[in-house]
């Protein structure tokens, strides 16, 4: 249990033990209870005061399966707020394994340096001069790095828009094949890391110095246990397994629920030629893989290799949210285009959600016309060298709403919402309005609900409690490292009790079904709205652009309906 | 009532000849349930089928409308 400080002002580093006030947390928990305590909420979040805390989970490096997500945190240049983001790949495993609670990175380099932050299998942290990476792409920087420290180094590095300190930038995080394809995406922290002067934090992952187990015996056992239900749920085989994320592009589309063409209607034209059972097939016809392991430890597998049409690779894991950005916001129905702007966007080091949805609104205000594939693709690459035009939408969908004047703008707090619309789903409305982090799915995601119908996603009724809680509990659980895929194979009483009990021989704890996820869930968010609240964030920041209010979506033809007293409750904790 | 159904996720493996572009026609009682559709397609509560029709999630007693585009899928969760 050690904290590896890295001051960037005077490269040093120093290596502490976990205080108590951080103790029995990891990941998110970590992250934002952090920036919350040491991080002045008005600061430059692009100056030496911000913090960048890169922390795996509390069960990272443990023998449970998937939980190499890895969590990092800062004050957000997208949003002004606080900002968690998390990827998987295997670098949150890698810094379990060598008993590294936390990497916070603190100051600011000269104007001009570039540093990697390298950590071997002993846990020992130094900085090295990256003047050469300047400016690198990603791919080509992870095969530079492995091929200089061993295939086993697990990589966190930023791309051109990174060092570019774009409010779109993302750190990508490396996979099980070296591949710079994960992406802690949202918020724009790869910005944060290159106004640090810091280009990757590259780890080895053979180490052995993970933290001590309370009861090791006991947390095995669960593990064991734990690992079988993972493996085996339902929805992991059958959905996951075979089609990945992007199994949701037919039910999303089905319930009239597809932001598509920059949210001006709920299904996309052609929507099934990009839904997960065209992409599998696709993908087997051309030799790839439906059935890829990504992160460390996984064993659901719901990763993919997309080639093209001589089976070489294009990218890795194509995912249901940048298939909805890049292919539902921009019309582009096509799967080699939208695999190929993945590609290029985790190449650059920008988030393919806000960026897809930044050239949506510009498609929308007439720059160039929907489902112009060639045109999406020269704008990211224009973000990539910097160019003026790229610098604008390099700044997010906001900034390109006001380049051009154009109103339908949808985003919240600055964050480009995610794939279910609003005035469809309605308690993705409550989640992107009310998170801390702005829009996002992942603070809340309730299409679980809808489908196992136990919630109608056009009523009103109960969609702020329903995001209340998942909210909360995702809160928890990304204090875990856990992946969203397991977590929900914790459903069951079974699993759950499981669950407490790997977490419990892990920390030497008592925890009960009340302390976690509920009272966890509840102290990482009261961290991260007291933060929002000292930046200036108040109740008027938590509510979505008027256009959901007022521009009923086809095919329902419905407005977001929930009030603003209700969206205020969705806290009272 | 006759009605052209489309399978999504994996569900279409229990059927070899399923091809998406035409999907698969079925007939079936005037007033027939979800439940009804379901049985006559074989497939089981356990694999979490999901009956969409007209953008709009059915229960599975709600009746099947005539001449409507139906999507059967099946359960899952965010991503």
């Amino acid at each position: 249990m050690k904290f590896i400080r890295v001051n960037m002002n005077e490269q040093t580093i120093n290596v502490e033990d976990v205080p108590q006030d951080y103790m029995g947390l990891g990941g998110r928990g970590l992250t934002s209870i952090m920036i919350n305590k040491e991080v002045p909420p008005k600061c430059d979040p692009l100056g030496p005061d911000n913090k960048l805390i890169v922390a795996p989970g509390l069960l990272s490096g443990t023998s449970l399966v998937n939980t190499s997500r890895i969590s990092i945190g800062a004050k957000s240049p997208l949003t002004g707020g606080i900002k968690e983001s998390n990827a998987g790949g295997t670098v949150a495993a890698a810094l379990g394994r060598l008993g590294i609670t936390a990497i916070i990175v603190e100051g600011q380099a000269q104007e001009g340096d570039l540093s990697i932050l390298r950590i071997d299998k002993e846990g020992e942290a130094s900085l090295i001069p990256a003047q050469e990476y300047r400016a690198m792409r990603t791919y080509q920087f992870v095969e530079k790095i492995l091929e200089a420290y061993g295939k086993k180094t697990a990589v966190l590095c930023i791309g051109p828009a990174g060092e570019y300190r774009m409010p779109l930038a993302s750190i990508q995080t490396s996979d099980i094949d070296g591949r710079p394809c994960r992406a802690a995406g949202r918020g724009g922290l790869g910005a944060v890391m290159g106004a640090k002067g810091l280009k990757a934090v590259v780890v080895d992952q053979g180490g052995k110095r993970a933290d001590a187990i309370a009861d090791p015996k006991a947390c095995n056992e669960a593990a064991k246990v734990l690992s079988k239900i993972i493996k085996e749920e339902f929805i992991n085989v059958n959905m996951m397994a075979p089609l990945g994320t992007a199994a949701l592009v037919a039910p999303v589309n089905s319930m009239g629920a597809f932001p598509s063409y920059n949210a001006t209607k709920g299904v996309l034209e052609g929507w099934e030629n990009i839904g997960g059972e065209a992409m599998a097939e696709l993908i087997k016809k051309r030799g790839g893989n439906t059935t890829h392991m990504g992160c460390a430890q996984c064993v659901i597998h719901c990763s993919n290799i997309f080639v093209d049409e001589k089976g070489k690779y294009v990218t890795g894991s194509l995912e249901y949210e940048t298939i909805w950005a890049m292919g539902g916001m921009t019309g582009i129905a096509d799967l080699d285009t939208i695999a190929r702007l993945d590609n290029l966007c985790d190449d650059i080091g920008v988030d393919t959600m806000s960026t897809g949805v930044a050239i949506a609104i510009s498609m929308d205000a007439g720059h160039k016309k929907f489902g112009d594939g060639k045109a999406a693709i020269e704008m990211v690459e224009e973000i990539g060298k910097g160019t003026e035009f790229g610098r604008i939408l390099g700044n997010g969908p906001a900034a390109i709403g006001k380049h051009f004047n154009h109103a339908r703008v949808p985003v919240v707090k600055k964050q480009s919402v995610a794939a279910y619309d609003p005035r469809a789903m309605l308690g993705h409305g409550v989640t992107f309005a009310t998170s801390p982090m702005g829009a996002d799915h992942t603070a809340g995601n309730l299409v679980g609900l809808y489908l196992a119908q136990q919630l109608d996603p056009l009523k009103p009724e109960g969609q702020v409690e329903a995001s209340r809680f998942i909210q909360t509990a995702m809160a928890a659980f990304d204090v875990t490292g856990l992946c969203f895929m397991a977590s929900v194979a914790l459903l069951t009483p079974e699993a759950g009790e499981a669950f407490l009990k790997v977490l419990n021989a892990k920390l030497g704890t008592q925890f009960g079904p009340d302390d976690f996820p509920g009272a966890m869930g509840i102290r990482v968010l009261k961290a991260e709205k007291e933060f929002n609240r000292r930046a200036g964030f108040t109740k008027e920041d938590d509510r979505l652009p008027r256009f959901y209010y007022e521009e009923p979506l086809p095919p329902h033809n419905t407005v977001f309906s929930i009030t603003d007293e209700e969206i205020d409750s969705t806290f009272d904790f | 009532m006759r009605m052209r159904v489309k399978l999504y996720g994996t569900l279409s493996q229990q059927f070899p000849d399923y091809r998406h572009s035409q999907g698969i026609e079925v007939e079936i009682a005037d007033g027939a349930t979800v439940k009804n559709l379901l049985a006559l397609l074989e497939i089981s509560e356990s694999q979490g089928a999901v009956v969409a029709m007209e953008g709009r999630i059915l229960k599975a007693d709600d009746k099947m409308g005539c001449g409507a585009h139906v999507h059967v899928f099946q359960a899952i969760h965010g991503g």
